[in-house]
């Protein structure tokens, strides 16, 4: 089904940021932050074209001033909003205010079973025990929580014992990210990736455990379709540009945080010519396999797998995922 | 007999130039494009697509009418007989209440 919009856009209001993490794709890169009255305006458009989920990311999103006046415009148009927190800002005031501004659920972002292996990737002494603070916090004022952990060498062996905490902490649903290598994703790949084998032997594991996890378990990464796990967005491959846009703080958008190609602004160019016309999201949305994934028994599932890592590592949208164990 | 109405919790859309799409595919001929979906259902972080039939059911699910009602609209619509379309409507609104997509 061709949509008319995306269900989901994911939207980063400012790149500012408290933190400075070792994957962080985002970190370097600068733009101009749209006036609250423009944002708004931007609210005006997904509300009209139908948008059904907004998911704050950036960026710090707390660190954007009109925050809680975006949202509520947001919420009061029937958007269902989210969020992707560090936590360090969310103490119980903060809390009380995404509960008020009507957040649907806000994610916390927690990489360690413990404070030195979370802080150091992080690089913010405090920041764990500031997670885990954040998420109390908000269950306590009644706001829905999920924690978004990305695996990476140092937390592959622990990730249970997070999800573990995370529900301890009130999560409800845990998603377990693949590492991304764009930024500094891209700079410290070699430290932070696991190898293909090693993503195998993760999501099996994973997957088995599922069921006997204290929460809920979500994954999003396409290649998983590699061991048979079906998509629960009802789209093979990618999510982005099929179900997906993001949106910069200039309101430029661009297929996912992770590949940097402006689209048009949606001020200026309007969401439906960007949603319907952008020659890059008919080339992802129309993948084309090569090299291995040619004559692969599974490419019809998996489509090569995620399209920003291997727009990343190679320069083009239709490589083979550098994640893909396949031989 | 009960009104109808869906749980104001779900979060849904409908595609109407899918829909449009499909009825002209039903009627080059093509009869698998009553399979197609034109609506979507988020429920539980799973996207659930509905088909010709099952969308227009959906999208009569407002709370005005019961299952005779909703399937006396799409008789007159689709010139099809009542006995065939309410077991359809019976059918989809029985799998709707299990999966708790109903108010």
């Amino acid at each position: 089904m061709k949509l008319s919009a995306p269900l989901t856009v994911n939207w980063t209001l400012s790149y500012a940021c408290n933190f400075s993490c070792r994957h962080c794709y985002s970190r370097d890169i600068e733009k101009e932050e749209l006036a609250l009255e423009e944002n708004l305006k931007v609210v005006d458009a997904l509300s009209q074209a139908r948008i059904a989920f907004v998911n704050f990311g950036g960026g710090e999103p707390l660190l954007y001033r009109h925050l809680f006046e975006v949202t509520e415009h947001a919420t009061k148009k029937g958007l269902k909003v989210t969020m992707n927190s560090n936590g360090w800002l969310i103490d119980e005031e903060a809390a009380s205010n995404c509960a008020k501004a009507g957040f649907r659920s806000v994610g916390i972002s927690i990489d360690g079973a413990d404070a030195p292996t979370h802080d150091g990737f992080r690089d913010r002494p405090g920041s764990y025990d500031r997670a885990h603070l954040a998420l109390k916090n908000l269950c306590a004022a009644g706001v829905p929580t999920t924690v978004s952990t990305v695996i990476f060498k140092g937390n592959v062996t622990r990730y249970k014992e997070i999800v573990s905490q995370a529900a301890d902490s009130g999560a409800g649903t845990v998603y377990l990210h693949n590492f991304k290598c764009s930024g500094r994703g891209m700079e410290n790949r070699e430290e932070l990736d696991l190898s293909p084998s090693e993503w195998r032997d993760f999501y099996e594991d994973a997957l088995a455990w599922r069921d006997d996890a204290p929460c809920a378990l979500a994954f999003d990464d396409p290649v998983i379709a590699l061991l048979g796990e079906e998509s629960a967005a009802a789209v093979k491959g990618s999510t982005c540009g099929k179900l997906s846009l993001h949106l910069e703080p200039d309101g430029d958008a661009t297929p996912c945080g992770f590949i940097p190609l402006s689209l048009g602004n949606i001020l200026t160019d309007g969401l439906k010519k960007i949603w319907n016309d952008s020659d890059v999201l008919n080339q992802m949305r129309n993948k084309e396999a090569t090299g291995k994934c040619v004559g692969c028994s599974v490419y019809g599932e998996c489509l090569g797998g995620c399209t920003a890592r291997a727009l990343a590592t190679t320069g083009s949208f239709n490589a083979p995922d550098p994640h893909c164990w396949k031989e | 007999m009960k009104k109808l109405s869906r749980n104001p919790d779900l979060v849904w859309r409908d595609e109407p130039e899918e829909r449009e799409v499909i009825l002209n595919a039903l009627m080059s001929g093509d009869e698998s494009a009553a399979d197609k979906g034109w609506v979507i259902i988020i429920d539980k972080g799973s996207m659930h697509q509905l088909n010709l039939l099952a969308g227009e059911i959906w999208l009569l699910l407002d709370g005005t009418l019961d299952e005779a009602g909703v399937a006396n609209d799409l008789v007159e619509r689709y010139d099809a007989p009542f006995e065939e379309i309410i077991e359809d409507v019976r059918e989809f609104i029985a799998e709707c209440d299990e999966k708790g997509w109903l108010a």
